[in-house]
């Protein structure tokens, strides 16, 4: 553990066979019980900004419209003293609910209840333009000088009233000014448009099917946001000359690829945003890079990983782990697959053998969906990825495990095949 | 002083005598100790950069490894040979760790008694930060007190205990108790009348000798000894449980106070004095083994048998750093002792 609270641990096998260039490694980054970064004067604190779906949808049934403003309220509940904190409503467009003259309210007991009564007042008519919910978060951020800015998105459906290039180019407005954890209510919402907004924000994603679940939902997203303590905290991944980073993914607690959010740090440096941090949190990366051979016996520094915030002088490492190369011609050595990168290339590719499933069946194609989904659950069964393996059999009938066998379901319920679809991307960790 | 044979003084020129510490007329220590820091003046440069002489020298990073093209650069303490006459050593990087993260500081003084011979190795702990610097840092401090205890005429159970303070305090200062460079300790000091060893950790001293008397001097502070100790496993067995290799004593800025064991032997007869870290004694840890491999080579020239010693642990495996450091007792003086004139 680094005086910042960080480690940054490396596992790999370091040895390659004469001649090798990839080189693989996990690298786990875990946040110890007392990590916090001292803010600069004027920036210091969070702010959170609830956005609640106010289509004309979200009354039909009423208990939607009644359960996101329950849950909204339940949030509220949970913003901390002196935390900024608004609430704004979408439509086709977007107005701010709480303070309505679009700024940011400092959080106390009244501005509690003064949000909250603001709250109650929400009636559902209109369409869906999540980017213009967004644009307003945005400009609200704007206006209000925190270090941790954070969102909670309610939907209840499509992004009908506004181009999919509009809401494209408001998201890529967006990356990198605030994070936002995406929930869809009821089955009419689009999982893949969620997903992209929930991954370029550096959010969650998940369905609540019952309307009944959302405040306990919110409550707990609202608990998890506060517990954040160090923003804007990026891997930076150095590699020698004539090396290229391959990838840099997350693979837990659930699979996000970064590779393409790199920004250039230096000549041989790009950093890849992990979002904001609380204590006691343990994610997992998987990097791989590709560099020029050197001779037997030699050694080389593959990728040097540090955990990067901006402060105010400069960026700060917060922790650094090394990924080696070492070129042998023992194969006892060199062909020796290092278990946890094993696990997480599986678990990559249980997420996506899920999606590309899914979306074959949604087209039809049942040969290609059995085949996808079949693998899936072999895939998830062999690394005891239970939730996965539930959720898979919802889906599809598994007449043997181990070989991935499967029937496509004929009748399978809309949520079931959502909240698959959605959470295709949680792993679980290497069985110690 | 003044003597009618003894050494030149390497800075002034001046004569001094062969018990003196310092030369008389410019104050010039003469038998400084020596550690494993590497040859004199070395600086690391990439092996592969360096060619093209027309680029700007690369940087290299703390860790050892070229800033341009991630190549690991040798570093001086790759490989380091001390030899003193009196006792002779050598570390190496062996096989398959990316450095040498074990050091060694020897020194020689002259007593009353007759000569002293210091030998101090620390083995970094791999899993602390910079166990490198923790290593050499550690070997340093402790071998600078034993040699002032020492030509003091300090008691060597007293100096060892001051040493390794001496030792705790300077790797303490390389870090924090969450982030904590840390390295085993041993140290010995051999004297006319026996062998004082003091030691935290699983570097260990022998007693090589041809007869049965070969025996270990140290007990390990690791939790393979431990379930020895509780007669749980067999050495053998101990020796092949994943935790064979896990210390519960170190020196670093984690450990409050640091309990070193102290022990003195007098040697029963001719035999030679082994000081290893874990990189020699994987392979052949009897005391028996090691006298058959270091001895008789060992009584007469200490360091041609730490090379064949450090060649065994190499063609062994050569898994861990490896240091070997051979006395031999008696201590004999590379010249016969000049008579001095008062």
């Amino acid at each position: 553990m680094t005086d910042s609270g960080f480690t940054v641990d490396v596992d790999q096998n370091q040895y390659l066979p004469e001649g090798g260039r990839d080189v693989s490694a996990v690298v786990t980054v875990t946040s110890g019980s007392d990590v916090a970064v001292a803010a600069s004067s004027g920036a210091a604190g969070s702010a959170e900004i609830i956005i609640i779906d106010c289509s004309g949808s979200m009354d039909y049934p009423a208990a939607k419209m009644t359960q996101a403003r329950a849950a909204t309220a339940a949030a509220i509940d949970v913003v901390r003293d002196g935390v900024g904190f608004a609430v704004v409503a979408g439509t086709s467009t977007a107005w701010p609910v709480f303070p309505a003259d679009g700024s940011m309210a400092v959080a106390s007991a009244a501005s509690r209840a003064a949000a909250k009564q603001a709250v109650a007042g929400l009636r559902a008519n209109g369409g869906t333009a999540i980017g213009q919910w967004l644009r307003m978060a945005r400009q609200i951020f704007a206006g209000y000088p925190a270090q941790l800015r954070h969102a909670i998105l309610l939907t209840d459906g499509k992004n009908q009233h506004e181009t999919p290039a509009q809401l494209a180019a408001e998201l890529s407005q967006c990356e990198g000014t605030f994070s936002c954890d995406c929930r869809g209510v009821g089955t009419d919402w689009e999982v893949s448009e969620l997903r992209t907004v929930s991954t370029t924000l550096l959010g969650t994603v998940d369905i609540v099917p019952d309307p009944a679940g959302l405040a306990a939902d919110f409550a707990a997203m609202m608990e998890n946001a506060m517990g954040k303590q160090v923003a804007d905290v990026s891997l930076r991944v150095w590699t020698p000359q004539h090396a290229t980073v391959k990838f840099v993914k997350q693979v837990a607690p659930a699979v996000e690829d970064l590779t393409d959010r790199r920004t250039q740090s230096g000549p041989q440096a790009g950093d890849y945003p992990t979002g904001a941090w609380g204590p006691g949190e343990s994610r997992d990366y998987h990097v791989g890079v590709e560099v020029n051979p050197a001779g037997v016996g030699q050694e080389m520094l593959a990728a040097r990983i540090s955990l990067v915030t901006d402060a105010p002088s400069g960026a700060q490492v917060l922790g650094q782990g090394l990924v080696r190369a070492i070129w042998t011609d023992d194969e006892a050595l060199s062909t020796k697959i290092n278990p946890r990168v094993a696990h997480y290339t599986g678990q990559a590719e249980l997420a996506v053998a899920i999606q590309e499933g899914l979306e074959a069946r949604k087209q039809g194609d049942e040969e290609t969906a059995t085949a996808k989904l079949g693998r899936a659950v072999a895939l998830a069964h062999q690394s005891g990825n239970e939730d996965t393996a539930k959720l898979l059999a919802k889906v599809v009938d598994v007449v043997d495990v181990e070989s991935g066998t499967v029937r496509l379901k004929k009748k399978v319920e809309d949520a079931d095949e959502m909240a698959l679809d959605t959470r295709s991307t949680k792993t679980v960790r290497v069985k110690k | 002083m003044t003597c009618n044979t003894g050494v030149t003084c390497p800075a002034c020129g001046g004569s001094a005598g062969p018990a003196d510490s310092f030369c008389e007329s410019c104050g010039t220590e003469l038998a400084p100790p020596v550690s494993s820091t590497g040859p004199a003046g070395y600086t690391a440069q990439c092996p592969v950069c360096s060619l093209d002489e027309s680029a700007p020298p690369s940087a290299i990073s703390a860790e050892g490894y070229c800033e341009s093209c991630g190549r690991k650069v040798p570093s001086g303490r790759d490989h380091v040979e001390l030899n003193l006459e009196l006792l002779a050593g050598v570390t190496d990087r062996g096989l398959r760790h990316p450095r040498n993260e074990d050091a060694m500081a020897l020194a020689t003084t002259e007593t009353p008694a007759g000569p002293v011979a210091i030998a101090v190795v620390c083995d970094g702990v791999s899993s602390s930060p910079r166990p490198d610097e923790a290593s050499l840092t550690g070997a340093q401090a402790a071998v600078r007190v034993l040699l002032t205890s020492i030509r003091r005429g300090d008691d060597p159970d007293k100096a060892s205990l001051a040493a390794v303070r001496q030792a705790h305090e300077a790797m303490a200062i390389l870090g924090s108790p969450s982030q904590a460079p840390s390295a085993t300790y041993i140290s010995a000091v051999i004297g006319p009348d026996g062998v004082t060893v003091c030691w935290l950790g699983d570097s260990r001293a022998y007693w090589l000798a041809t007869d049965s008397e070969a025996k270990r001097l140290t007990r390990d502070d690791s939790l393979a000894e431990e379930m020895v100790a509780q007669g749980e496993l067999t050495e053998a067995e101990a020796m092949a449980s994943p935790q064979a290799h896990v210390i519960t004593r170190w020196l670093g800025a984690d450990v409050g106070t640091a309990q070193p064991h102290v022990t003195r032997f007098e040697p029963p007869g001719r035999g030679v004095v082994l000081v290893c870290s874990d990189g020699l004694w994987n392979y052949r840890p009897e005391a028996a083994g090691l006298a058959e491999l270091a001895l008789p080579a060992a009584f007469h020239d200490p360091a041609s048998a730490a090379d064949a010693l450090l060649k065994f642990a190499l063609d062994a495996g050569g898994m861990d750093n490896i240091t070997i450091v051979l006395v031999p007792f008696p201590l004999v003086p590379p010249a016969p002792l000049p008579r001095r004139i008062p």
